[in-house]
């Protein structure tokens, strides 16, 4: 087959790669930000923080190169739909590369204070279920693979789950006012994880548009919640 | 009320409806060269159905079999069904000469009489018709001109050639002159390809107003043109209908993997 447009679609191929490393780069400081929490390193919350301005230049550069192709190369078809989903996600990986940041600082914020087992598992389990989604929703773009993008809902619900017994939990620390401000932050960072598991559903709806060219959301706030 | 909405009022009272051109197994031959196999398509009332493909895959052969033209050429030949208001055009009874009068066309190069005055050249079509008074000839010209949305620039030179005027004017002055004979099918054979950017915008502009009166069927190689303008697309191939559908569909998901390798570059 002929290739008409090969440099627009070079640089499709390389805007494609550089979201798929920003998705590496958010993953690993989401992963980094807890452990940072638990293990009440200021050090590593520190690394994480000044580490997000290389997601966000990669969040500019993508931003800057996108505007341009519409600008210039005017795609269609699967091409437009992949500018749109490049466009996207890279939003949503920027977002969570400042989740990551928000948790960071509260663990920077609440290493002083006493913490709770029960609580702080719970945090640890949302955490690793969120990244799992997002390495779900990067791989599921990487591969073209709907089957994926379409199984993060239900992936996003014991997030949601853990995300709304957390506030009994924190309540249930109100003996201690020290250990009831420390809960107070991890009802933060649970809220923080809720919404890396959001943007990942996010990330897989572009996916699904991408794939079939239909938009729909997978679930949205009316949606009722599931038990 | 300018021209263009005064046609429209009057077109509120007429049955658009009826102005539906429907394609069925259509094959068109030069000699024993098949430019054209099994085509199906309709062209709604009211839209624009755009027509995209390569260079030889039959978009022009095939708006000149929906006006009656293929034929003109020696050795040319159809077969299949055209139907227009329901009624076929290929049948024995009809005259060619009507049906080019109610589906009207316009070309490619600009190609206005350029030493006939503007006025005469909107209505030089509609002299061959039949006779109307000087009067009458004037008004019609008047309102045709209004319609290519051209009378504003030319009202005050109406006697000049019609050659002096710029490329863009000239191509309007040709699609006064289609609209003068009071078609009811408005079919263009790459109308802007070869104008200047703000001309072919221009075109583009006066194509969606036409539609609201007319049913229009637009060849392009300007595949961005289709996606401005048109309602409905139809992509073709060596002859051959490869996709037809809403243009927001064909641009955003085509069905056929041709039609998207075609639009996309990665076809040649």
């Amino acid at each position: 087959m002929l290739e008409t447009r090969k440099r627009f679609h070079d640089e499709l191929a390389a805007l494609q790669a550089e979201v798929m490393a920003e998705g590496q780069l958010a993953e690993r400081a989401l992963g980094r930000s807890i452990e940072a929490l638990v293990r009440k390193d200021k050090d590593l919350a520190d690394r994480v923080i000044a580490e997000d301005d290389e997601v966000d230049d990669k969040y500019m550069d993508v931003e800057r190169r996108v505007i341009d192709l519409l600008a210039m190369q005017t795609p269609v078809a699967g091409d437009l739909r992949l500018v749109s989903a490049i466009m996207h996600i890279n939003m949503h990986l920027e977002r969570v590369g400042d989740m990551a940041v928000n948790i960071s600082k509260i663990a920077k914020a609440t290493r002083e204070l006493p913490t709770d087992p029960t609580v702080l598992s719970h945090v640890e389990e949302m955490a690793d279920i969120a990244r799992s989604m997002l390495l779900t929703s990067v791989d599921a773009f990487a591969r073209r693979d709907l089957e994926a993008a379409l199984a993060l809902p239900r992936m996003d619900d014991p997030i949601d789950h853990l995300n709304r017994g957390m506030y009994r939990e924190v309540v249930g620390l109100a003996r201690d006012p020290r250990l009831l401000e420390w809960g107070v932050q991890m009802n933060m960072v649970a809220r923080q994880l809720e919404r890396v598991g959001d943007n990942a559903v996010d990330i897989g709806e572009q996916v699904a548009f991408l794939l079939t060219g239909e938009f729909r959301e997978f679930t949205d706030a009316s949606h009722p919640p599931s038990p | 009320m300018s021209g263009v909405e005064a046609v429209r009022q009057e077109a509120l009272t007429d049955d658009l409806g009826s102005r539906r051109i429907e394609v069925h197994d259509l094959n068109a031959w030069f000699g024993s060269l098949q430019a054209l196999g099994d085509v199906a398509v309709v062209a709604e009332p009211q839209s624009v159905t755009s027509i995209i493909g390569p260079s030889g895959c039959g978009k022009s052969t095939l708006i000149r079999c929906i006006n009656r033209m293929h034929e003109e050429v020696l050795g040319a030949r159809v077969s299949g069904k055209v139907l227009f208001d329901g009624q076929d055009i290929y049948a024995p009874d009809v005259d060619p000469v009507e049906v080019r009068r109610r589906i009207g066309m316009v070309f490619q190069r600009a190609n206005p009489f350029p030493t006939m005055s503007v006025l005469d050249n909107a209505v030089a079509g509609l002299k061959m018709v039949g006779r109307l008074s000087r009067g009458e000839l004037r008004r019609r010209s008047e309102q045709a001109l209004r319609q290519a949305g051209l009378w504003d620039e030319v009202k005050d030179r109406l006697d000049e050639p019609g050659g002096k005027l710029s490329g863009g004017q000239q191509q309007r002055l040709c699609i006064a002159r289609a609209l003068a004979v009071e078609p009811e099918v408005l079919l263009m054979d790459e109308p802007a390809s070869a104008l200047d950017p703000a001309s072919t915008l221009r075109i583009e502009e006066l194509i969606q107003d036409l539609k609201t009166q007319f049913t229009v069927v637009l060849v392009t190689h300007n595949m961005q043109q289709a996606a401005r303008v048109a309602d409905w697309t139809l992509f073709m191939l060596y002859g051959q209908v490869v996709e037809f559908g809403p243009t927001r569909k064909i641009f955003t998901s085509p069905d056929d993997k041709r039609t998207e390798d075609y639009i996309t570059g990665r076809f040649g």
